[in-house]
Formats: structure tokens, sequence, C-alpha cells
């Protein structure tokens, strides 16, 4: 049955391939709409392989130089993330295609070629193919631009599979998985994928933030939603041009206050970098997280973990291990203190490639050490973490377009107040903010149970220098949990929350119904995926754990996640979600028993009188997101010594006891280490 | 029968972790009173408070959301959901199955993030500030508690704690060095806690939503210590099954294991006096760093060394 299926998914490939070509000779709405019925026809496509478990197929088009033709393959694994690229890739159209007015050309050439090159590569069975739908997903991205580091991307992905091929034969899947290679070309081989892994998951932000509204993409459309002008969105000018009046005239009419528009004129000194993603950036920043980052994590399991020999796993799986860790920790410390919307969302969704790489990591030390359980409570996690991520980090997207077209800026410190305004996209990116972060009932927070919980089933040997990268991973999980969770509250707390900031915060409105409708279906979609996580696991991701992970146990059908046997506990996400609600509720009826009704005041500024023009307190007097994080630690390092006498005795303070306890920390470590 | 008998018993539990939250308070107030000599508020003084708020005519900043209606409940119904799974003087309650160490640890992050986002919807200055100080604190506290859980959970082969504390109660909790250290940045942090971390979220509250969230915090803190003392002092806990004797026995060790903890917890406070703001993030760091060494030693399996 998959053999007709794996012809239809090549066909549909290539179809949007042929439409992203054309799409000059194609009117906007119309790409727009074939985009979305084409990717939708092979997310369908999909799901019956998927769905009844079948057996995977091969099919060889005969094009190309001898013994170089191309292969392709559908199998559980490559059938679970194309399943995500396609859906991730409908809903984007289908937001471009109802986008009024209609998206710029070169949008809708991108959406069709990012999801086209990206279908290739998830069916490709060989490294020519894999290499060819690589390029068409990243070539786009930076043809207005160009620039050598991005077009490497698929070149290192062909010299891996090269790497892993024996020698005599061609780049072929099955030839590698016949015939392992030796250890450091294997290792090279896994360096060589992370590298392009972490290229296809990093240059996202740089693309869409480095002007390239400016230069003709953002200049012929203000955005598939909202109505601001195009030159309020393109430059930045918040203030400028004819939004000013209308959003003070709208604002006071909303908020009932009496804001004078000369004195914000007067005290909007931030103009810069306001919008500066201009059009282009959702898109860019949608087809990132739903399609990109989900590739990211195929092309690890597929490179690293299915075709590298398994002798070598262990070393690569600490080096994933390790790397994805840091990325998770750096990406969510990043997204907590950026000053734009966008960007933090960016930087909240490229942490997913970090949870990707780490799962990957201990799925193959577990392998090698021969515990499937503990393999397969990692896999799951990796592939969660794609889930979770694509379909939170792409509503989150639409989200935050919708705020940006609106309000006519991405900067935190210019929003505020906008659930009053825009409620819908409030919720979309509430709901987005929730699965990206570790809180239940979040994806998030599956995901990182799944995680932990690897590490709690996984190899307890090899002493303290294989068990320290173990114990640093855990911890660097806890601390990007919390990091993500501190962005989250800051995104939605200073821009959805609060007094709005500027008159167009105050004027904003929102989308168009279609636009609101496919916001909610996502949203929606979401939290489903964080409360019956593994139900979804189950149905869509079964095949691929087990045949990844050589399990055969370790499944449990229903509610609950992974469990090692029917006797263990686990995390019951749907009885939590009923937990807290029920407790919420409980509350809830107190509270509506005793409370009475609310006197209402003005705005409380300590006792300060408000500015003037400003009867109801000025609203830059809020937070504005800045001290979300701890003060990055500076100690104090020893400095030139001085000569005994001249130096005053200083008492000992708190952070020389603090230091010590560090270095006491450091010295335990080393005699541990020295002792096991 | 045994299903009757964890549901009553859970009843019970919630019961008196819900009179027990305002009485700890209270005593703990007293105590703080009597050591510096002074007489002491009356121990009836949290309830009367909880009283005299749920009757007063609540303000309301015009601006607010629902955000800000809504958020002190989701506070309260967070804590009050860890609180049903954290044992006090019995295991295998009806929601045993549910009392995973890393979800009880979410709802009590659940409850910081509703009382942050309720004071960022204030739209002032302070609760702004507050929340933001409370967001940068947290950054630090939820990972030293969750590698100390981890830690526990790594020793006890699960992160049920209703398998943990069973664990810990027939004395196979090993290594315990692994186990002192977790149980020092755990008591770390609720000292960090204590001395005030969460100082101005509620701000801008009135009536039945600041009565709410006193009790939010009331029942966090003895959460916080029926954690701690489940976990590493489980004597005398029942099973659900065996009623009645071993229910009483359970509940006489639990009432003296929270005077003992809040005896000690008021003393070290009048000794050492509270931890100032700009210290809390020292002291919260040390509490992670002694949680991430006992997840290191018990990893490298020389937690017993």
């Amino acid at each position: 049955m998959s053999d007709p299926i794996l012809l239809f998914l090549i066909v549909d490939a290539a179809a949007l391939v042929l439409l992203g070509v054309c799409a000059s000779a194609v009117p906007s709405a119309a790409c727009g709409f074939v985009t979305t019925m084409l990717s939708g026809l092979g997310g369908l496509l999909c799901l019956p392989p998927l769905l009844m478990r079948a057996t995977p197929t091969a099919f060889v088009i005969p094009v190309g130089p001898p013994g170089l033709s191309l292969h392709f393959a559908l199998d559980p694994l490559s059938g679970f993330f194309l399943l995500i690229v396609f859906l991730s890739g409908t809903a984007i159209a289908a937001l471009q295609a109802t986008a009024n007015p209609p998206s710029a050309i070169q949008l809708g050439r991108l959406t069709a070629l990012t999801i086209a090159g990206s279908g290739l590569a998830l069916l490709a069975a060989d490294g020519v193919t894999l290499t060819i739908g690589v390029a068409v997903a990243c070539g786009i991205r930076w043809l207005p631009r160009p620039a050598a580091g991005p077009l490497l991307i698929p070149l290192l992905l062909l010299a891996a599979v090269c790497l892993l091929t024996p020698s005599g034969f061609a780049p072929r899947f099955d030839a590698v998985r016949a015939a392992p290679v030796d250890a450091d070309r294997a290792i090279a081989a896994a360096a060589l994928t992370i590298a392009a892994v972490v290229g296809l998951a990093w240059n996202v932000p740089a693309w869409a933030g480095s002007g390239w509204a400016g230069s003709g993409w953002a200049g012929s459309a203000s955005g598939p939603i909202g109505s601001v002008p195009t030159g309020t969105v393109a430059t930045g000018s918040v203030t400028a041009g004819p939004v000013t009046a209308a959003s003070v005239t709208a604002g006071a009419a909303r908020t009932g206050s009496a804001w004078a528009g000369s004195a914000w004129a007067g005290s909007a000194p931030e103009t810069a970098n306001s919008c500066e993603s201009g059009a282009g950036s959702w898109v860019a920043a949608a087809l990132g997280a739903g399609v990109l980052i989900p590739l990211g994590g195929y092309l690890l399991l597929r490179v690293i973990a299915d075709l590298s020999s398994s002798t070598t796993q262990t070393g690569c799986g600490f080096v994933l291990l390790l790397a994805g860790a840091a990325v998770a920790v750096i990406q969510a410390w990043r997204a907590a203190g950026h000053p734009d919307i966008d960007g933090s969302l960016v930087r909240l969704t490229q942490r997913q490639t970090g949870l990707m790489m780490a799962s990957t990591g201990l799925a193959l030390i577990a392998r090698a050490a021969d515990l499937p359980d503990a393999a397969a409570f990692a896999l799951a996690a990796a592939l969660l973490s794609a889930i979770g991520g694509a379909a939170s980090g792409v509503v989150a997207s639409f989200a935050v377009h919708a705020i940006g077209a609106s309000t006519g800026t991405y900067r935190l410190s210019r929003l505020g107040g906008l659930i009053h305004t825009m409620p819908v996209a409030s919720a979309a990116l509430a709901a987005g903010l929730l699965g990206l972060s570790a809180v239940p009932p979040g994806v998030g927070f599956a995901g990182l149970w799944l995680l932990l919980q690897s590490i709690l089933s996984g190899p307890r040997t090899g002493g303290l220098l294989f068990q320290l990268p173990l114990a640093l991973t855990a911890g660097a999980l806890a601390l990007s949990a919390a990091l993500t969770t501190a962005g989250a509250v800051r995104l939605a707390g200073v821009a959805l929350l609060g007094r709005p900031r500027t008159p167009q915060g105050a004027g904003a409105h929102e989308s168009k119904p279609p636009s609101r409708l496919i916001l909610l279906t996502l949203a929606g979609i979401t939290v489903v995926t964080g409360i019956l996580p593994g139900a979804l696991l189950w149905l869509i991701a079964s095949p691929a754990i087990r045949a990844m992970a050589g399990a055969a146990s370790g499944m449990r059908v229903g509610l609950t996640l992974l469990v090692p046997s029917s006797t263990s506990p686990s995390y019951l996400a749907l009885p939590v979600f009923a937990l807290l609600a029920l407790a919420t509720g409980m509350a809830m009826l107190l509270a509506r028993r005793t409370r009475q009704e609310a006197k209402t005041a003005g705005p409380w500024s300590d006792g300060m009188e408000p500015p003037p023009g400003l009867p109801f307190g000025d609203p830059a007097a809020q937070s504005v997101g800045a001290g979300f994080l701890p003060a990055f630690p500076a100690p104090a390092w020893p400095g030139p010594p001085r000569l005994p006498g001249f130096a005053p005795p200083r008492p000992p303070s708190a952070t020389a006891v603090v230091w010590l306890l560090i270095a006491a920390f450091a010295a335990l470590l080393l005699a541990l280490a020295l002792v096991g | 029968m045994s299903a009757v008998l964890a549901l009553l018993a859970q009843i019970l539990h919630l019961g008196l972790m819900l009179v027990a939250a305002p009485a700890v308070a209270a005593v703990l107030d007293w105590l703080d009173a009597r050591w510096s000599g002074r007489a002491g508020p009356p121990i009836l003084a949290p309830w009367r408070d909880l009283v005299r708020l749920s009757r007063k005519q609540p303000v309301m900043v015009e601006s607010v959301s629902v955000v800000a209606r809504l958020m002190p409940t989701v506070g309260l119904g967070a804590t009050l959901a860890a609180a049903a799974l954290v044992p006090s003087f019995t295991l295998g309650m009806a929601l045993s199955p549910l009392a995973d160490v890393l979800v009880i640890v979410a709802l009590l992050t659940i409850a910081r993030v509703a009382a942050a986002l309720g004071a960022l919807d204030a739209g002032a200055a302070l609760p702004g500030l507050a929340a933001e100080n409370a967001s940068a604190l947290a950054v630090l506290a939820e990972p030293a508690l969750m590698l100390a859980v981890v830690a526990l959970a790594l020793i006890g082969g699960s992160f049920n704690l209703d398998l943990i504390v069973g664990q810990q109660r027939e004395g196979l909790l090993l290594p315990a060095a692994a186990s002192a250290m977790a149980l020092t940045a755990m008591l770390a942090l609720v000292f960090a806690e204590a001395s005030g971390a969460d100082d101005g979220l509620d701000m801008m509250l009135s009536g039945t939503s600041l009565a709410m969230a006193r009790m939010t915090g009331w029942l966090r803190r003895l959460v916080w210590i029926d954690l701690i003392g489940s976990l590493f002092v489980p004597i005398g806990m029942a099973t659900a099954d065996n009623f009645p004797v071993p229910w009483l026995i359970g509940l006489a060790w639990w009432f003296v294991r929270l005077g003992a903890f809040i005896l000690g917890l008021s003393a070290v406070q009048a000794l050492l006096g509270g931890v100032p703001r700009h210290s809390l993030a020292d002291l919260i760091g040390v509490a992670a760093l002694l949680a991430l060494l006992a997840t290191v030693m018990v990893l490298a399996g020389a937690g017993g060394a």
C-alpha cells in the first residue's frame, strides 16, 4: 500500500518545486492556495502508513549518472517528520493564502520551495537526493542575499554521507547500513552533520532580521494580517505617519483614556529596531520552527543514529548530549533577554534543536549500552520536541506577526495590554509559549519529563567521567527549562498584560476572521498535544521509536507516556491537567461565593502625580522585561599581588564563602574522579 | 475497600493541609515574636485575616484584564494540587499515581508564574519589579529544586514520590551522602523561600484575591515542609489500607515532624536573621551546586564512599 503513497509523495514534492519555480506566473493568492492544498495532501498521504504501521518501501528514479540514481524511501521515521513538515507547511501556506492584502509572491515561493525541499530530503534514501532536497530548502532562503555559509549546509551533509559510505559504493543509505565504516570516519560524519543542523537552525534570525524587509521583500506587502501601512512596518517609525492619529483615536475610544498624541510623539525615543524584521520575518520564523528545525532533528536521527556504526555511537552520543545541552541553555538565556518579541520567539524555537540534539545523544548512549527502554524514552523526547516545537513555534510566530502587523512594532518595551485589543492573538501566543516552556500541561513539560526519565533509566557504568556529562545535562536541562519559563512569562506579561504603552498598542486590532480561525485551530492543537502526548506518540511515533530503539516493549497506550513496565507510574498528563483544573475550579467556586462587587480605581503610581498629558499614569513606568534574568556572575578575580603590610586585613565576606564553596565543590569533583 | 480508604486518606490529607497551612504561619509568627521577646500575635490571627479579607470589598485597577482576576485562583489551585500530591501521614492515597516529583515542582512553578502574571497585569511599577525579581530568583531556584529531586529520583529509581518515600522508609535510599547533600540543598531553598523571595507580588491585590494569595503562600510553605519531611524523615508514615491505628500513629508523627521543622526554621531565622535580598541569589546558587553534586555522586555511584 505504501508504494503508491511514496510515489504520490514524490510527485507532491515535485509539484511544490514546480509551483515555487513558477510562482511569479501565478497570482499570489492562488500560489498560497495551491501550496496549502499540496502540502495538506502530503500530510494526509503520510497518515495511512503511520497509522497502519506499514513496512518501509523504496523507489528509484533512474535519473543521473550511472550508480547515482535518485533513491527514495518511506519508513516510519521519515513518515513522522514528513507529517510534521507538511502540516506545518499547510498552516503557513493557509495563512498566506488568506492574507489581506495578499502576501508577496516571493514569500509564496519561499514557502513552497522550503516545504518541497524538506519533503525531498525526508524522502531521500541516498546522499545525492538528500543534498538536492536540503539545497532546495536552504537555497531559496538565502537567494536574496547570496552568502557562502548557508549553501555549505547541503555540502556538509553530502560530505557526511560520503564519509559513511564504504569505498567503492554509491552513497546510498542501504549500502551505508550494510557495511559500517570505521570510527574515525563515523565521528567526522557526525561532526559534519551537527554543524549542518546547527547551521540550518541558526541562520533563521540573521536572515529574517537583517534588513530583508527593506530590500524589496517587505515593500510589496505589510504582511498577511492587519492593515498597518507598509512604511510604518518597514521602517519602524512608530509615531510617524497616518497610523498615529488613527491609533490615538482608537486607543482613546477603547480605553476611555484621554491620551494626547503630542505627548506620545515627544516621549517615544525608541524607533530603531522596532520592526526591523519586516513582513518576511514571520514566514521565515514559522518555516524555521515548523519545517527546518524538525528537518534538522530528522537529519540527526537519520545520519548519526541510523546510518552510523553502533561502535561509535557512545562517543557521538556524548558530543551530541553536551552540545545539545549547551544550545538549550544558551538559546533559552538569549530568549529571556532579547528586547524584541520576534527575536525572543525565534530563540525559543531554536532551543528545540538543542533538546533534540540532547535527546538523540541520550538515545545513542542508551542504545550502545543495550538499554532499549532508556533509548525509547530519549527518542520519544526527541520526537515530542519536534512535534511541540513545530506546533507551538508556528502558532506563536503567527500570533507575533499579527501583533507586529497591528501595532507596528516588535519591541517589547512598546507593547502591552494586547489582551484587551487582540484577545485571539494573545490566546494563541499564550498557547504557543505554553508549548515551548516546561510547564504542565504544555508539551514542553512532557518532553522534559521524558528526557529526565531517560537519564534515570540510562546506564550507570563507566565511573565519574562517564556519568558527569549525564549529571551536567540534567542540570542544563533544568536550567534551560527555568530560563524558558522566565522568557515565556516575560513575553506574555509584558506584551499581552498591563496597560498599552503606545497609541498603536492601544489601537491594535484583531486580524481578519480566516486568520483568527487558523490561529485558534493551531492553538487548540498545541494545547491538545500537551494534554495527550502519550496518545499522540502512540499514534504517529511508536513505529519510529520501536525501529530506532530496538525495543519491543516500553510502549503503553493511552493517556500516559512511555513507561518501562505496566507497574511503574509515569507522567499522567491528562489526569494532572484534570487535577489542576479541579483544584482551580474549587478555588474559583470559593471565590465566587465570597467575592463582592469590586470597586474600580485608576492605576496606582505610588502616590505620584501622573505626568502631564497622561491622566491615567505613565504606561512606560511598567516593567519592560529587563530584569527577568539573574545578574550574570561577575566574580571579582584576584588582582596583582600586593606587598604584605600595605593591604589592610579584610574580613571574610559572603562572596568569599560562596567562592570557597565552589572551590570545595571542584576539589571534591577532582577527588571523586581520582577515586572512581 | 482499599480504594475507599485511599480516597478517604486523600480527603483527610487535603483537609489537614488546608487547616494546617494558616496554623503553621501563625505558629511561625508567634515563635518569631517570642524569640524577640515580644508577646506575639494570637494563633487564630491568620484565619481571622482570611475571613476579614474575604468580607472586604475588593479594589481593582480599571485597566486589569481577566488574567489579574483569575491568577490568584490559579495560583491557589496549583498549590492545592501540589499539596494534594505530597503525602503527610500516609502513603498510597488516591492521587499517589500522579505524585511525580517533577509534576509537584512544576505545579509550584505554575503558582509562581500565576503570581508573576497577575502582578504584571496590574500595570504598576512596583509589582512589575517584584515579578522581575521573583523570576530572576526562580531561574536559579527551580533548577536547584529540580536537580535535588532528580538526585533523589535517581537514588529511588523512580520519579514517583510514594515510591521514593517508601524506599526511604525502609532504609533503602542510599547513598546517604548524596541524600544528605540533596537535603541540604532543599533546606537552603526553604530558607531562601522563607526569607521572602516573593515580596511585593500581591501588592495590588485586595479582598478575596489577597486572601487567596496569602493562603497560597502559606500552603506553599507547608508543601515544602511536607516534601522535605516525607522524603527525609518518613518515620511513622502509614499506608492507606492500614486503618485506623497506623493512621493515628502517622498523624501523630506528622504533627511531631511539623512541630520540629517549624521550631528549627524559626530558630535558624532567629539566630541567623533573614537572608538579605542581595544574598538570596548566592544562597540559591550554593543550593544548586549542592544539588548538582548530589546528582553527580548518585550517578557516579560514589555517594556511599
